[in-house]
C-alpha cells in the first residue's frame, strides 16, 4: 500500500520537498518533475536533505527535466524515467499523491 | 464501496484560491457521500485559527464552509501538529476541532486511504 508522490515545483520557493519527506513512509516513491528536478543538483540544499539519513524510498526524476537544466545526477540514486515510465509508476503505487 | 479520500490541505486562507478550491472539493464530495479527510498542514493549518478577517484583503471568508462541513458528512478533520508548533501555535485554541497528529501518524494515516489529494 505504498504512495508516489510527485514534486513539481523548485525546492527553493516551496516547502513542498520537506513537508513531502516528512510523511513519506518506507516503501513509497518519489518522483521530482518540472522544477523540482533542481533538487537533484548536487551540494544543493535539497539534494541534502535527499541524501540525509537513510533512504528507505525510490526517487525518481524525469529523463528530460533534468537533462533540460543540465543537472548531472549521477551523484544521487535516482533513477531517470521519461513519460510512459511515469505513467507506469503511477499505475504500480497503489496512490498517487500529487503536491502543488 | 466508494473509495476513500484523503484531502492534504496546504495554503492559507488569504493567499489566493488554493484553500477555498480545496474546501469545495471537500463539500462536493461530502454531498455525494464519498468518505473524505481533510489533514491540514504547512500554511494550511491556518485556516484553523480564530478571529481572522479575510475581508480586508478582499478575500471570501471560509470558516463558514468549515463549520459546515459535518453537516456535509465530514467528520474527520486532522491537523499537522509540527506545523503548528513551526508557527508558534503549538498550544493554540483553534476555531475548528481537528485531531492533531504527528508525523508518524499522518504517514500513518496516508496509507488508510484509496486516494490522496494535496492542493
Amino acid at each position: 500500500m505504498t504512495t508516489l508522490h510527485v514534486l513539481n515545483a523548485s525546492p527553493s520557493n516551496a516547502a513542498q520537498l520537506s513537508s513531502c519527506l516528512r510523511l513519506m513512509s518506507a516503501g513509497d516513491g518519489l518522483m521530482l518533475c518540472g522544477e523540482a528536478v533542481q533538487a537533484l543538483r548536487d551540494g544543493s540544499a535539497a539534494a541534502q536533505q535527499l541524501l540525509g539519513g537513510e533512504r528507505a524510498y525510490q526517487l525518481y526524476a524525469l529523463e528530460e527535466d533534468v537533462l533540460a537544466r543540465g543537472i548531472d545526477a549521477a551523484a544521487l540514486s535516482v533513477t531517470l524515467v521519461d513519460y510512459p515510465a511515469f505513467v507506469a509508476l503511477c499505475v504500480d503505487y497503489a496512490r498517487v499523491n500529487s503536491w502543488t | 464501496m466508494a473509495k476513500s479520500v484523503l484531502l492534504i490541505s496546504r495554503h492559507a486562507p488569504w493567499a489566493g484560491s488554493d484553500a477555498g478550491e480545496a474546501l469545495d472539493i471537500a463539500l462536493a464530495a461530502g454531498a455525494f457521500d464519498l468518505p473524505l479527510s481533510i489533514l491540514f498542514m504547512d500554511d494550511g493549518v491556518l485556516q484553523l485559527l480564530e478571529q481572522q478577517l479575510p475581508r480586508m484583503l478582499e478575500q471570501k471568508d471560509l470558516s463558514a464552509n468549515l463549520q459546515a462541513l459535518p453537516m456535509f458528512g465530514i467528520e474527520q478533520l486532522y491537523v499537522a501538529q509540527q506545523c503548528l508548533n513551526l508557527r508558534g501555535l503549538g498550544d493554540s485554541c483553534l476555531a475548528i476541532a481537528a485531531e492533531r497528529l504527528d508525523d508518524q501518524h499522518i504517514q500513518q494515516l496516508l496509507r488508510q486511504y484509496d486516494y490522496v489529494v494535496t492542493l
